[in-house]
């Protein structure tokens, strides 16, 4: 394999009504960082989407036209990728480490008999002209540093947050290739029957700069609700633990952890979080952790910039006060 | 239906994991070893399958011999029969060489069975390494169809339709059997052991499979046969120690908080 052959990078985007999400955004960002003078070139289903892409910083992009392609199937998608990517020879493939990305970036390597990593939080190039991904293990207690450093491309996830998109450039020219694509029918194994929108609201955990998390310390609904209101005077979106989630306090949308959404704002409350690993793997990556518990030994002191020991909802309905009086 | 479970023995995730200053590895003395939480779901969604629709689960791992603990936990919580998958040269795998070992080794339990497996279950990842694609590439290796983030499986006309979580809700999907499934918590938690299944876990017998056993190709397993290299493992830049305030009233610690915020600046 001739490394030489392969310099450009592939984002494929995720989207969300038509739009680019977040991450996609800043996987463009993160692809240029580590292009090596090849391009960076958009992957998606959407004209619009598209011309985003390019708008932040992709140099081309490619719309993929198919009939296959009208509902969402990771199948017939990654092996539209796995096509294009065997006429380009890219140096890399990113997705977002969303469950769509995560979901995507294996089944791409594996149709390209290459390596794949999930869930990067850093990028940059070695002196070989490798990707050296950073990884975290152990619910972000460790990190590590990985290659792929035999075979090309280097198709990975790179979660949200972790990489800055660029500022857009309104009307950015870029070629936009159209492509129509054919997926062999034996290559499409999932029969999505039904895509069901349970969630009205859209929360954006990972974009939040703000996040007003709350946990079973809350103790009822009633007291959980008031997280919304401090969440609402400082700009931001509530966040919630497992136990919160399933007492059906909220949405699983609002869901921080092991079995949630990773996350990284500049400040982070949590109100009445003991700070189990499952949950502060999830959070740990936060800017300022602000954090209220009555049980002075509660392991989320341990990772809090400050710690108020008392109850939750005291302390919360006094926050509420003060922060409106200063607003 | 026939079922597998493929499970990994992890240290417990609910102990906070640190690097060992000496050898620069994961220190995990004193750190219990445990089925992954997300196989511990998989398992317990493949033993209420067949509890509903009747067959048999069979739950195997890679690994050296500590790892038959974790299949005992399995063996006492409804797996029926176990696997360990353990040879030398398996050690350094990555998930596209362990996929490839545990391809094999379907097939080779398939044979020892005397059954073909309809659907393979793993977790949606490992709460060690946390990379999710174990389960895809599999499937990839086996030429089946794979559906991820699955938190129900159901019976359907030629195979099963699954519910997948998605960011604001779920999908349905249908797959043909054979098929991989990787598990998200679903709303249930896996039910305990008794003293009675402990006990018959503890003196059942645990099949041992070897590299020799499946015919592997020794270039495309360990660290011969793996994609991805680790370069190294290091900790996060440490926090600064922060400050826990406990004044005499909760009004006064609260205000003392908000006056510290203030200070940081970072509203």
């Amino acid at each position: 394999m001739d490394f030489a052959e392969y310099k450009d990078v592939l984002v494929v985007l995720e989207l969300d009504e038509g739009k680019p999400v977040n991450v996609s955004l800043e996987n463009i960002a993160a692809a240029k960082s580590v292009a090596n003078g090849g391009k960076v070139i958009a992957v998606t289903v959407c004209e619009n989407a598209a011309k985003a892409a390019i708008e932040y910083g992709a140099d081309s992009a490619i719309v993929i036209e198919g009939a296959q392609f009208e509902a969402y199937n990771a199948d017939a998608v990654a092996d539209a990728v796995a096509q294009i990517a065997a006429e380009v020879k890219p140096a890399a493939i990113f997705t977002g480490a969303t469950g769509k990305g995560k979901d995507l970036v294996p089944r791409i390597a594996a149709k390209l008999a290459t390596g794949s990593v999930c869930d990067a939080t850093g990028v940059k190039l070695d002196e070989a002209g490798n990707i050296v991904f950073t990884v975290p293990a152990y619910g972000g207690t460790i990190l590590t540093d990985v290659v792929i450093d035999s075979v090309r491309p280097q198709v990975a996830s790179i979660r949200g947050g972790s990489v800055q998109k660029l500022e857009p450039e309104a009307g950015k020219a870029g070629d936009i290739a159209k492509k129509a694509i054919t997926v062999a029918d034996d290559q499409i194994k999932l029969q999505i029957k039904e895509a069901v929108k349970e969630i009205a609201e859209s929360v954006n955990l990972e974009e939040a700069e703000v996040i007003v998390a709350g946990g079973r310390g809350m103790g009822s609904k009633e007291n959980f609700d008031k997280l919304q209101e401090l969440a609402d005077i400082l700009g931001g979106v509530v966040g919630c633990t497992r136990p919160a989630m399933e007492s059906g306090w909220i949405s699983r949308a609002h869901q921080v952890g092991q079995s949630g959404k990773i996350v990284a704002p500049k400040v982070y409350f949590a109100f009445g979080i003991s700070g189990a690993t499952q949950h502060v793997s999830g959070m740990i990556g936060s800017g300022y952790i602000i954090a209220v518990n009555k049980d002075e030994d509660a392991p989320i002191f341990d990772v809090a910039d400050v710690g108020i020991v008392g109850g939750a909802t005291e302390v919360l309905d006094i926050m509420i006060e003060e922060f409106k009086k200063n607003k | 239906m026939e079922i597998l479970v493929l499970i990994k023995q992890v240290p417990d995730d609910s102990v906070e994991v640190k690097l060992d200053p000496a050898t620069g590895a994961p220190n995990l003395n004193g750190v219990e070893a445990v089925v992954n939480a997300f196989d511990t779901y998989a398992l317990e969604m493949a033993k209420r399958y067949i509890e509903d629709n009747g067959g048999n689960v069979t739950v195997a791992t890679i690994g050296d011999d500590d790892a038959t603990a974790a299949l005992r936990t399995c063996l006492a919580v409804g797996a029926g029969k176990a696997f360990l998958i353990k040879d030398a040269s398996f050690a350094g795998s990555d998930t596209t060489a362990k996929a490839y070992i545990l391809s094999k080794a379907v097939a080779k339990i398939e044979e020892i069975n005397g059954a073909k497996f309809d659907i393979i279950f793993c977790g949606k990842e490992a709460t060690d390494f946390s990379k999710g694609m174990v389960g895809v590439q599999l499937a990839s290796e086996l030429g089946v169809g794979v559906a991820t983030d699955v938190i129900a499986v159901n019976p359907a006309e030629g195979g099963v339709t699954v519910k997948q979580e998605t960011e604001t809700g779920y999908n349905v999907i249908d797959l043909a059997t054979p098929c991989v499934v990787t598990i998200q918590k679903p709303d249930y938690d896996p039910r305990y052991p008794t003293i009675k299944t402990k006990m018959a876990a503890r003196k059942a017998t645990i099949n041992e499979i070897t590299a020799a056993d499946l015919a592997v190709d020794a270039a495309k397993v360990g660290e011969a046969g793996s994609l991805t290299k680790v370069l190294k493992l290091y900790e996060p830049p440490k926090k600064q120690a922060g400050v826990k305030i406990q004044e005499e009233t909760v009004a006064d610690s609260t205000m003392r908080a908000l006056a510290m915020i203030a200070e940081a600046k970072v509203l």
